[in-house]
C-alpha cells in the first residue's frame, strides 16, 4: 500500500453552539420576555478533534450533557456544526448526500424507528424500499442478521409486544439492513439486562469483523466499552479530555491502586496503611497512592497474618467517575 | 417512480397495521355514513323549497358533495395523517431517523402515514359523483372530465401545500397539533359552493384557507361552469404554493438542524 487509507471520520476543532432563549422567572419578567427575548449561547461541543481509522470500534465517553449526542448528530448529518471541519467517509455530513446516507446508520437506544403496531419484518421491508436494497442482498443480509441476533421468533410479532431487549435487537437489525460501513451507536444497551447487553455487545463485535465497519459507540456501561473498544475518546463539557488506549486511560487518571488483603478477621486497624474502602468477612480493600504501593504491600505482609493479597487497578467505572468529577469547565 | 415505489411500501405497512384493528374500519364506515346522511338530508330539505341554489341545480350540488367526499378522503387518507406524524416526530425526535434516510425527507414525511379506511370516503365520493353525472346526462364531455381532473389535482396540491406549511411551523413552535384540527372543521364549509357565502367568507375560503379550490372549483369544472380565470388561478396558485411550501420546509429543516438538542 503506497497511500494510507483516509480516515473514516475526521473532525477538527468541531464546535456546536446552541442559542437558547432564557426564560426569566416571575410574571413581569416573563411578559417582558415576550417582547425582548434574552438569549445566551451554550457551547455543547467546544472544539474537539479526532480521527477514526476505517474498521475501528471506538468508545465515546462522557457524562450526560458532555456533548456526545450532539457530536453524533453532527457526524450523521442531523446538525450543522457551528464551526470546524467534519468529514465522514469523505463526505460532509450536513450536506446529507444520498451516497453518504446510504453508508451510515444511527441507532439510538432511547428512540425507536420501528413502526409500533406491526411486526418488525414490515418495518424492515420499508427500509429495504427506502434504501433500495436489491432483493437478493436484502435476503442474505436479513438471514445473517436474523442468525446473529436470534431474531427468528421476533420478526412476526407486533413490535409493541416485544420486550425492551428484543425490540433493541430489531432496532439494530433495522439500522443495519443496508450494511452501512459507518455505524453510530448511541447507548445501544441502555436499560437492558446483563445477558442482553452481552448478546448485543458480541453482535457489534461480529458485525465490525464481518463487514469491516467503523463503529463509534457511546455507552454508560463500562462493560460495553471494555469488551468492544481498545480506544476511547472521552469528552467533558464539550472538550476532549482523553483520546487513546483504554489501558493508558487507566494509567493517566489513576493515582491510586487497590490492595485487597485477606486476613482472618476485621479486627486489625489498617488505617495507617491506606484508606479502608471496605472490610467484609476479613476481606479488606485498601486504597493506596500508586507510588507507595510496593512499600505498603511489604509492610502489610511483614506486620499482619496475611492469607492472600492482590494489587489491582481501581475498577474502570470508578475511574471514569473520578475523571468526570474533575470539573474542568 | 420513486414516489410510487415508496407510496406502495408505506401503503403496505399501513394495510398490515390496520387489518389487525378491524374495528377502525367499522368506525370509519359509520362516520362516513353519518356524514353522507347529513349531506344528502340537507340537500333534500333545501331542494324541497327551491330548484336552484346560487345557480346550482340539485344534480350539480350532488356532484359537489361527491367532490367533497373525494377530496376529504384524499386529505384523510394521506395528507393529514402524514402531517400529524411529522408534528409528532419533531416533538419526540424520531424525525432524526427520517433525516438519516437516503431519500427526500419531505417525500418520506408526506406519505409516512396512511389511514387506509379513508378510502371509503374516496369510493363514496366517486359513487356520488357518478350518480350525479348520470343525473346530469350528456352534459359532461371529455373536455370537462379532463378539466375536472386538472382542477382536482390543483386543489389537492393546494391543500397539501397548505397542510405542509402549517405542519412545518412545528419546527419553530413544537406544540401545534390543534392547528390541523381547526382545518378539519373549516373543511365542512366545502360542502356548499363558496358563491353561497358572504363575500368576506368567500375570500377567506379561497385565499386564507383554500377550501374553495379543493371542492367548489373541481365541481365547477365537472358541471361546466369553470371560467378561464379560475382555471389559471388554480393552476398558478398550486405551482406557487408548491414553491413557497418547499422553501418554508427547507428553512424549517435548517432551523431544526441548527437549533435542536
Amino acid at each position: 500500500m503506497e497511500t494510507q487509507n483516509p480516515p473514516a471520520v475526521h473532525i477538527k476543532d468541531l464546535r456546536k453552539v446552541y442559542v437558547v432563549s432564557q426564560q426569566e422567572s416571575g410574571a413581569k419578567a416573563a411578559l417582558r420576555g415576550l417582547v425582548r427575548r434574552r438569549s445566551i449561547e451554550v457551547p455543547a461541543v467546544d472544539g474537539i478533534s479526532f480521527d477514526l481509522a476505517p474498521g475501528e470500534i471506538v468508545g465515546f465517553l462522557g457524562p450526560n450533557g458532555a456533548g456526545k449526542t450532539t457530536t453524533l448528530k453532527m457526524l450523521s448529518g442531523l446538525l450543522h456544526p457551528t464551526a470546524g471541519e467534519v468529514k465522514v467517509l469523505g463526505y460532509t455530513p450536513w450536506k446529507r448526500d444520498k451516497p453518504f446516507l446510504r453508508q451510515i446508520t444511527l441507532v439510538m437506544g432511547q428512540r425507536n424507528q420501528l413502526v409500533w403496531d406491526i411486526p418488525a419484518i414490515h418495518s424492515f421491508e420499508l427500509n429495504r424500499a427506502i434504501y433500495r436494497i436489491p432483493p437478493d442482498i436484502y435476503r442474505s443480509t436479513l438471514r445473517e442478521l436474523t442468525d446473529l441476533l436470534e431474531l427468528e421468533p421476533l420478526l412476526n410479532k407486533p413490535v409493541r409486544n416485544l420486550s425492551l431487549g428484543e425490540r433493541m435487537k430489531c432496532e439494530i437489525a433495522a439500522g443495519l439492513l443496508h450494511r452501512p460501513g459507518m455505524v453510530f451507536l448511541d447507548e445501544p444497551t441502555i436499560g437492558l439486562d446483563v445477558t442482553m447487553q452481552r448478546r448485543i455487545r458480541s453482535f457489534i463485535a461480529e458485525y465490525n469483523q464481518r463487514f469491516g465497519a467503523t463503529v463509534l459507540l457511546t455507552s454508560h456501561y463500562m462493560a460495553d466499552v471494555e469488551a468492544l473498544c481498545r480506544r476511547v475518546v472521552v469528552i467533558h463539557h464539550g472538550r476532549l479530555l482523553f483520546d487513546g488506549d483504554l489501558s493508558s486511560l487507566v494509567q493517566k487518571f489513576t493515582d491510586h491502586k487497590t490492595i485487597v488483603v485477606r486476613l482472618g478477621d476485621c479486627h486489625a486497624d489498617l488505617k495507617e496503611y491506606g484508606e479502608v474502602v471496605s472490610c467484609v468477612d476479613g476481606l479488606v480493600t485498601l486504597r493506596v497512592p500508586k507510588s507507595g504501593t510496593a512499600q505498603v504491600t511489604e509492610r502489610l505482609l511483614a506486620d499482619l497474618p496475611v492469607i492472600d493479597l492482590l494489587v489491582e487497578d481501581p475498577p474502570i467505572e470508578e475511574l471514569i467517575e473520578r475523571v468526570f468529577a474533575q470539573e474542568k469547565p | 417512480m420513486t414516489f410510487l415505489r415508496l407510496l406502495a411500501a408505506f401503503f403496505k405497512v399501513s394495510v398490515v397495521g390496520e387489518v389487525a384493528y378491524r374495528v377502525n374500519f367499522f368506525i370509519q364506515l359509520f362516520q362516513t355514513f353519518l356524514s353522507l346522511v347529513v349531506s344528502l338530508g340537507g340537500l333534500a330539505v333545501i331542494f324541497s323549497y327551491t330548484d336552484k341554489l346560487g345557480g346550482w341545480g340539485p344534480q350539480e350540488i350532488l356532484a359537489l358533495v361527491g367532490v367533497y367526499f373525494l377530496v376529504g378522503g384524499m386529505i384523510g387518507l394521506v395528507i393529514q395523517p402524514g402531517m400529524e406524524k411529522l408534528i409528532e416526530s419533531v416533538r419526540d425526535g424520531t424525525l432524526d431517523f427520517t433525516l438519516t434516510k437516503p431519500e427526500d425527507t419531505q417525500l418520506i414525511v408526506s406519505i409516512g402515514r396512511i389511514d387506509i379506511w379513508r378510502l371509503i370516503d374516496i369510493l363514496l365520493g366517486l359513487g356520488i359523483m357518478t350518480a350525479a353525472l348520470i343525473g346530469l346526462g350528456e352534459k359532461v364531455g371529455l373536455w370537462q372530465a379532463g378539466m375536472f381532473l386538472l382542477m382536482l389535482a390543483a386543489g389537492g396540491v393546494i391543500i397539501y401545500c397548505f397542510f405542509l406549511i402549517l405542519a412545518t411551523l412545528s419546527f419553530w413552535f413544537v406544540r401545534i397539533e390543534n392547528i390541523l384540527t381547526i382545518f378539519q372543521s373549516m373543511y365542512e364549509a366545502g360542502r356548499w359552493p363558496v358563491s353561497l357565502y358572504p363575500p368576506w367568507l368567500r375570500y377567506g375560503l379561497t385565499f386564507v384557507v383554500p377550501i374553495a379550490f379543493a371542492t367548489t372549483v373541481p365541481a365547477e369544472a365537472l358541471t361546466g361552469r369553470l371560467n378561464w380565470e379560475t382555471l389559471l388561478g388554480a393552476v398558478g396558485l398550486a405551482l406557487l404554493l408548491l414553491v413557497i411550501s418547499r422553501v418554508i420546509w427547507r428553512v424549517g429543516l435548517r432551523h431544526y438542524s441548527g437549533a435542536s438538542a
